[in-house]
This record gives C-alpha cells, structure tokens and sequence, in this order.
C-alpha cells in the first residue's frame, strides 16, 4: 500500500497526534473543551456495556443534579467560556458546585477516551486549580488543606501518631527505611496510617507481608501525605510540594518499589507524579497487585473456609484513573487482581455489580466531595450499595479508605444493610 | 438578540411561576446553566444565530410539563423540548428568552410488555438502555449511527436511519402510540393511548394518523410540543440476553453468537454492482442489516486514536480494501437452521452478482471491534476524531438505485469545497431499508474545525441547496441546518402551507422551538 502525499489533513497537529505529553496548560484545557462535540458519551456507562436501565449512567453529578452543566459536557461549555470571557469566574456562584461537587471519579474521562483523545480529569484539575488562584482553597476544605501545610497529613494529626499502626507489630522485623535498607517501601497513606478505624487493615497487611518473609520498609514518622487531595481540590502548590518532597526522598533511600495500600496514594504516585520533573528511580504497585503475586505462587497459606458471597468495587484510582493515558491504549488498572485474590479466598464466591472495572460507580469519596458536599457523597455511595445489593452479595469488598469510609457513611441509616470490607480484612479472616 | 436582565420584572414572574410549578430546584436562569445549553455541536459563532437560554426546567412527566408550556404560552415566550440533548442538534436556542425543556426527570421505562412487543418509554430512556432491557426479554431495537446513548424517543422522532432499518423499517416506522404537550399546552394522545393511557400496543389513529405531524424525515425538531411519553415496537431478538463486549474502552470487541450471527463485507467493482447487491439480498428477504459504508465510516467507527486514524488513512488500509463494499448481517431469528439457509441464499447471492469478500486480515481487523455499531452503536462519536468535527452535505430519501446519483453528485460538491473538507475518498453512505424498498444516501466528511472555515461552509451548503431546488432536486439537507436555514424546510418539503397551518392551529403564540418545524412568520 502506498502512501498519498496529496491527502488533505487537518491543519491542527493535534487532530494528527494527540498530545499527551507536557504540561496540561490552558490552551490544552481550551482544546478539550473546544473539541467536545456534545455527544454525551460523558454522561453514559459506555452503549456496549450497559446491562439494564438502571444502571446506564456514569457520572455521578449529573445523574444527582441533572443539568447539563454539571457534566463532563457542561464543564467543556463552562471552561470555553471563561477562557474565552464569556463568563466571569464571579458571574454565578454555581459554578464553585458545578467545579467541585464532582467526586473526580474519572467516569466521564473514561468513557469520553472511547470516542476521542482527551483528558477532561486533568481539564477539571486546571478549573479547579484556577477557582483556587482566584478564591481560595473551599472553604470546606480549608482544613484538609491547612492540616497539610502544618502536618504533612489531611487528618489533623501530629506526624509522630504516623507510627502508631506499627506498634501492633513491635518485634516483628518492620525496617525503617530512615535507618535501614530495603528495596521494598510500604506507603501507608495518610488515611489508613492515622484512622483508628481503619488502620487494622495495614496492620492485617503486614503481617501477611511479614508472615511470606517480603523485606519491606517503612518511613514512619517521614512519611509525607502523597498529595492526592490537594492534587483534586485545586491547591496545586501544595501538590507539587508533596510530590517533589516525596521523589526526592524514594529517591535518596535507593527505594525500587512502593507498595501501597491506599488507591488514592496509588493514582497519585504512579500517574499524577509523571506530571512533575523530578524523575521517579523506582515502580509504585499496589498491594493488591504484589499479594496477587503471591496467591499465584500459591505462597498464601488459607486454614478457613469463609462460606460468603461478596462483590468488588472497583476504586477509581487503582482502576480507571491507575494508568499513565496513552491514545489508543487499553484503559487498563488494577482490576483482575484484586478479583483473583478473592477467587483464591477459600469459600468466597465473587459476583459482580453491574458496572465494574472502567465503567464502575463512584462510591462518592473522592474529589473533595465527601468533605465538601457530604449529602451528595451520601448519595452517591447509597447508589452503589443499591447496586451492590442487587447482585445477591452479603457485602462489599473493596480496596481504598476513602471508598470503605464513604460506603460506609453511605450504608448508615439505610433500611437494607451492606456491609464494607477491606480486601486485605478479608483475606486475614481466612488465613 | 438579548435575554431579559436576571433582575427585570418580568424575568422574576416568569421564573416564580416556573418555580410554583415544578419547585426552585428544578428551574434555573443561572449564566453557568445557562451557558451548558447555548451551543451546539458546531464550534461556538459557526452560525451566529444562537443565545443562550433565559431557564432551563425539569419537569417531570406529563401534567408539569403542560404546566411549564402553559406558562411559555402565558409570557408567548418560545421553549425547546430536549431529550438527551445529544449534539444539541436543532436544541441551541435562536430566540432571546428561550425556555428549555430538560427532560432528564423523564427516564423511565414504564412498560416493557413482552408479549405484544412494545415498550413504554420517557423522553430521556436512552436508546442504549431500551436495547438492554428488550434483549434480556428477547427482544431488541436498532439505534442510529450517532451513538446509542441518545434518547429513543427523540431518535424515534428523528430520521432513525439505523442499522436493522433493513428488517424493521426506520425508527419513525415503529412508533406506536403517544402522549404529547401540544404547543398550546394541550395534551394529545395517540394510538391506543387515546382510549387507554396506559396502553400503548397500537400505533394508528382514531381517525387520521396523528403521528405524521410528529415524525418522519428529521421529524418536527421540537417545533411541534413535547412529547411526554412513547411507545414503539420491539422486535424478536434470536441474541444473548446481556450484550457481548469483552476488552477494555477503547479496544472493546463485540461479537455475537456465530451460530446465529455472522457479518460478511462484500466487495464490487463498483458503486451500480454494491446497489444490486443489496436490492438482490432484499429480494431474498434475508438479512438484518444492509449498509454499503464509505471508508470513512470504516477508520471513523474503528480507530482508537487519532494517530491511528490518520497513520491507517495515509496507508490507505481501508480505502484500498473496502471501496464499494457492502456490509451484510444474517440473523438466525427463528432457528439456526434458517440461519444456514440464509447463509446459503448470500452466497448465492454473491457469486451471481460477481462479488468478492474483502481480504480476511482487514475483516478480522474490522469487524469484531466494529461491525456491531451497526445494531447497538457505542462508537458513532468517533466521526468527529479526524479533525474534531465533521458535516453532512446531502441526505435525502430515494430509492436505493437513485442514492447512486446522490452520492456521486455528492463527491463533485465535496471537491469543490476541498478544503476546508478534508481527505474522505468521495464518501458515499447507502443505507438499505425494508428489505430494499428505499434508500438513503448521505455524504459525511471531516473538515477544518474553525468557525471561520465552517461557518464559511455551511452558507455554502445553503447555497448548494438553494441550486439543488433549482434543478429540483430534494437534497435533505435544509432540515439540518436549523435556525434560520430552516427557511429551506418548506420549499424542501413542498407541502409547506400545510405545514404552515399545522404549525399555526396547534402554536398560535409560536412558542414550540420557532421557527422549526416550519417559519411561519413571514
């Protein structure tokens, strides 16, 4: 076949070759929006894979709010028109809820990456980050990102209590990696490292760890927070300090992998800090991802039948929004892992929700939304209970703090109950 | 061409009145609300005509909606009806002070009554989810070429070219009855609906057939009230219960059963030898999808990228190969054995009109990722990948033969304007429907996304059609530009003084989206 010099093509490269690399500026965030064509791909789980009526939509905000503004669409329209000065960042305060109300779950990224080469989550990053510049941090926000500044932490908490999960484990052979070496980093993640509720899941980690001899390490009371929630609410500064802090420090410790088992850090270590010069020397997997190893070498030894029926939800920032974006290529994540671990739990038969892996639900934790907009968090998690529930499952299975702790929030005061359970919890419970 | 100031009088009783009726949640006149329904999917100033919307409400099912049409007819302020509000075709305001209808409170599935085969349905039930639940149940509809995530009922409305229109007619043929908000706020029901609102397994009068004000070729845009409530004709479905699609977005795969489905592509020398084609497998009564696609339907609907768009353009894979082919799918409705029967009769088919299936490795590579749009589409919005946009020039009606001449004329008008159209190897879509019975051909390219180069284009469209009914030819075309290129409808259509006084008797204060479906001002 021969090539035809005379074709006529776009004038604009961009048409010729997506972009991907390099900053996401504003003329980037004027060509995305420039370029949606309203076709609504945003506000639908994907045609091909839409199983019922009930469970057709992706976007969580719109399917709440309903006007067009609030979607992926919507926020095309809005950031064309304030770029462009049809619209004053003070015209309307509904924009500040058009900006932040979305939980960031990627749904509407993902699906419109199907039809065309776009970033809308890092459009929304940029609108965002640019509301901040103007207005400040929200100030439903304002101590997350405070906490931050002072703490290194979003939870208010002294950097010493960083340690505290660990002191279940006295004796056990946790290195510090301030004091000695390992390949192997386990980055606890603010969130599961300083939540009395939650920390039992990191403790049930590594002991797992332990118990198959990994040489693991951890930074105890220098572990900084990733960076996540100041990455999505806006405060960018913030971001780029945690991320340059944190590479830097991987970096000097000589750090070859980082284990974690928040999806939050997971999305952020692994995509966002590809977005700032200092270079990662090491691979970020999450824990999922290396006991999975594990289970395939049949190196996990189960001594209980557990006699349950679960169903995994898929957080999006180990899953849609867990991968580097390359035109063209499968939006991959870690999916099958998770999934193979609870097929190896003996007794656990796993049955899946309808909209699973790229085109899952938000469970409502993300973005800010659960501090900022809590009944629509609320909201958001009861519709993915109702899901759950509709698959027969005794409860939900899952993989993120902010996930268990927004399902959770989400179940109480319901009429039907759904449990929330920690991957990790329920592989213990069989072991 | 100004909206009314937020804090003027009468802004504040329209928007109280708006709000006793439906609530202060589902009513808006906020600019960042606003500004989600002003475009369409033309680059903003293509066509300098439209404004954005004063509100935005959300009425929920039929009597609200009487409530907000009353109100428009009230303050004789227009509104548009939006279903989906996919591609906002026809739906960006022209008008100050326009009122858009948002159905997205209107998403049920009311009805989906298996045995008699139709479905009851809100204007916001996509074409998607009405396709899922038919199959669970053995049953299925088509959706059009434009993405199966836009609403049925505005795709039933409008045009409906889909793929299975070969075996069940085009989506405006499978109306049945309707519960609809006349422009004067009464409300109209059709069908069966008219002696039982709840039942709607009938399409036809009483009396006259009202749905012909409705529906038909690019249906009435919104010009002629809103429909509340639908129902439309299911058909049995031979497929799984839950769609096939394996692999990750945006490489996904679709394949349908092989002992009951198949797709073949067939190839001719050209365009005269694909049309007896398809009129010899009408003839047959076989098949459920018929479609001779232009190349650029083949790399639009496959590429996954732009590099892969244009790199596979450049080495000519698709033009080299699929040039004049013909895209057929046998269904095995009632058994697998009339499937080989079927089968066999293509075959047949095939070796009398000297056709020539396309090479394996362009099938193989085509068709398990793409072929399947054409019964439940999902990649439909990738038309708009190779520059960001595309245009239509011509999609009329005719019968197959005569779409010939259509598309060719077609590729002298795609020349002339080249650029800012972009390289398409002379597209030329021909749709099959009722087992051959008609027709349609339509001429889609890609072009320069800037508003100059477009709206450049679109007047020289308005021209094209202009000399188009000179030489008395009905091109199709004047429906789809909207606004004031709307004008074109009526001599389009040459029935316009009927039209005319439709529009008239049942929207005396011209409220319902003027001036579609037809101006009547002048």
């Amino acid at each position: 076949m021969t090539e035809n010099k005379e074709m006529l093509l776009p004038k604009d490269t961009r048409y010729l070759k997506y972009p991907a690399d390099g900053p996401f500026d504003q003329e980037k965030a004027r060509w995305t929006a420039f370029n949606c064509s309203r076709c609504s791909v945003c506000k639908w789980v994907d045609s091909w894979r839409v199983k019922s009526a009930k469970y057709a939509r992706i976007c969580p905000q719109h399917t709440k709010y309903l006007y067009d503004s609030h979607s992926g669409q919507g926020k095309c329209d809005l950031a064309l028109a304030l770029i462009d000065g049809k619209l004053q960042w003070d015209d309307d305060p509904e924009i500040k809820n058009i900006l932040f109300q979305c939980t960031m779950c990627g749904g509407c990224d993902a699906m419109d990456k199907g039809i065309r080469d776009a970033e809308l989550i890092k459009m929304y990053r940029w609108l965002r980050s640019e509301y901040v510049k103007r207005f400040g941090p929200l100030p439903e926000h304002k101590t997350m990102t405070d906490s931050i500044r002072e703490y290194d932490n979003v939870w208010l908490q002294p950097r010493l209590k960083r340690n505290n999960w660990v002191k279940e484990l006295k004796g056990m052979g946790i290195k510090d990696l301030n004091r000695e070496k390992s390949d192997i980093l386990f980055f606890a993640g603010c969130t599961y490292g300083l939540s009395d509720e939650l920390k039992g899941t990191i403790v049930n980690i590594a002991r797992i760890l332990l118990k198959n001899n990994i040489d693991f390490g951890i930074l105890g009371n220098k572990e900084l927070c990733c960076g996540s929630p100041p990455s999505k609410t806006g405060i960018l500064d913030e971001f780029e300090r945690l991320a340059v802090s944190n590479i830097k420090q991987f970096n000097a410790l000589g750090v070859k992998t980082i284990i974690t088992p928040c999806a939050g850090c997971y999305g952020t270590l692994r995509v966002e800090y590809d977005e700032i010069e200092e270079k990662k020397n090491f691979e970020v997997l999450h824990v999922a991802e290396y006991l999975d190893r594990l289970c395939q070498d049949k190196k996990i030894n189960y001594k209980k039948e557990l006699g349950i029926t679960v169903t995994w939800h898929d957080p999006c920032h180990m899953g849609r929004l867990g991968r580097p974006y390359v035109p063209g290529r499968d939006l991959e994540g870690v999916y099958e892992e998770p999934r193979n671990i609870l097929k190896s739990i003996p007794g656990v038969e796993l049955v899946e929700m309808e909209r699973i892996r790229e085109y899952a639900w938000c469970c409502g934790g993300g973005g800010g939304a659960f501090t900022g907009f809590k009944d629509f968090a609320r909201w958001t998690a009861r519709e993915r209970l109702a899901e759950a529930m509709d698959t027969g499952a005794e409860m939900v299975v899952t993989s993120c703090p902010w996930c268990e702790t927004s399902l959770r929030a989400g179940a109480a005061g319901m009429n039907e109950k759904m449990e929330t359970v920690d991957l990790f919890d329920l592989m213990v419970k069989a072991l | 061409m100004k909206n009314r100031d937020r804090n003027n009088e009468q802004h504040q009783q329209i928007l109280g009145a708006f709000q006793t009726a439906l609530g202060q949640e589902n009513v808006s006149d906020g600019p960042a609300t606003m500004n989600a329904y002003f475009g369409d999917w033309l680059p903003p100033k293509t066509l300098g005509t439209s404004v954005p919307p004063e509100f935005v409400v959300l009425p929920n099912g039929t009597m609200e909606t009487q409530a907000i049409v009353k109100i428009c007819n009230r303050f004789k302020i227009p509104f548009i009806p939006v279903g989906s509000n996919q591609w906002s075709l026809s739906s960006a305001p022209n008008r100050p002070g326009t009122v858009i209808i948002d159905c997205k409170r209107m998403g049920e599935i009311h009805e989906i009554d298996e045995k008699n085969m139709f479905a009851v349905i809100e204007p916001l039930v996509s074409l998607a989810q009405l396709h899922a639940e038919a199959n669970k149940r053995g049953l299925y509809i088509g959706s059009p070429e434009a993405s199966a995530q836009s609403s049925a009922v505005a795709g039933h409305l409008f045009q409906g070219m889909w793929g299975v229109g070969h075996r069940i007619g085009v989506a405006y043929r499978n109306i049945l009855g309707i519960e609809w908000v006349l422009p004067n706020g009464e409300i109209l029901r059709t069908g069966s609906f008219s002696q039982d609102p709840a039942c709607g397994f009938w399409g036809e009068g009483p009396g006259p057939d009202l749905r012909g004000m409705l529906r038909g070729y690019a249906g009435a845009l919104g010009g002629v009230g809103v429909v509340t409530k639908m129902a439309v004709k299911l058909h049995p479905y031979p497929g799984p219960r839950t769609w096939p699609c394996e692999g990750h977005i945006p490489n996904q795969v679709s394949i349908l059963p092989e002992d009951r489905f198949s797709w073949d592509i067939v190839k001719y020398d050209d365009l005269e030898g694909a049309i007896n084609f398809m009129y010899e497998v009408g003839r047959a009564e076989i098949a459920a999808v018929l479609q001779k696609w232009p190349t650029v339907y083949y790399a639009w609907w496959w590429a996954n990228s732009n590099e892969q768009y244009w790199e596979t353009w450049k080495k000519r894979t698709f033009q080299d190969n699929v040039k004049n082919a013909v895209g057929v799918s046998l269904w095995g409705f009632t058994s697998k054995k009339q499937f080989e029967y079927e089968k066999r009769v293509l075959e047949d088919i095939i070796e009398e009109t000297g056709g020539k299936r396309i090479p394996r490795e362009i099938y193989d590579l085509w068709v398990p990722r793409t072929a399947n749009n054409w019964i439940r589409d999902t990649n439909g919005s990738r038309m708009m990948r190779p520059s960001g946009t595309f245009l239509a020039l011509r999609l009329p009606t005719d019968t197959l033969r005569n779409s010939i001449g259509v598309v060719r004329t077609g590729y002298e008008w795609v020349n002339k304007f080249s650029p800012p159209i972009l390289d398409s190897d002379g597209p030329d879509w021909i749709g099959g429907y009722d087992f051959g019975h008609f027709g349609f051909g339509e001429t889609d390219f890609p072009v320069e996304k800037t508003p100059e180069d477009l709206g450049d284009l679109m007047n020289k469209l308005l021209g094209m059609t202009k000399e188009d009914l000179q030489n008395g030819i009905e091109n199709g075309i004047g429906p789809f530009l909207g606004g004031t290129y709307h004008a074109m409808a009526g001599k389009v259509f040459k029935y316009d003084k009927l039209l005319k006084g439709i529009k008239k008797a049942i929207d005396p204060n011209l409220v319902s989206n003027p001036p579609h479906n037809i101006p009547v001002e002048d």
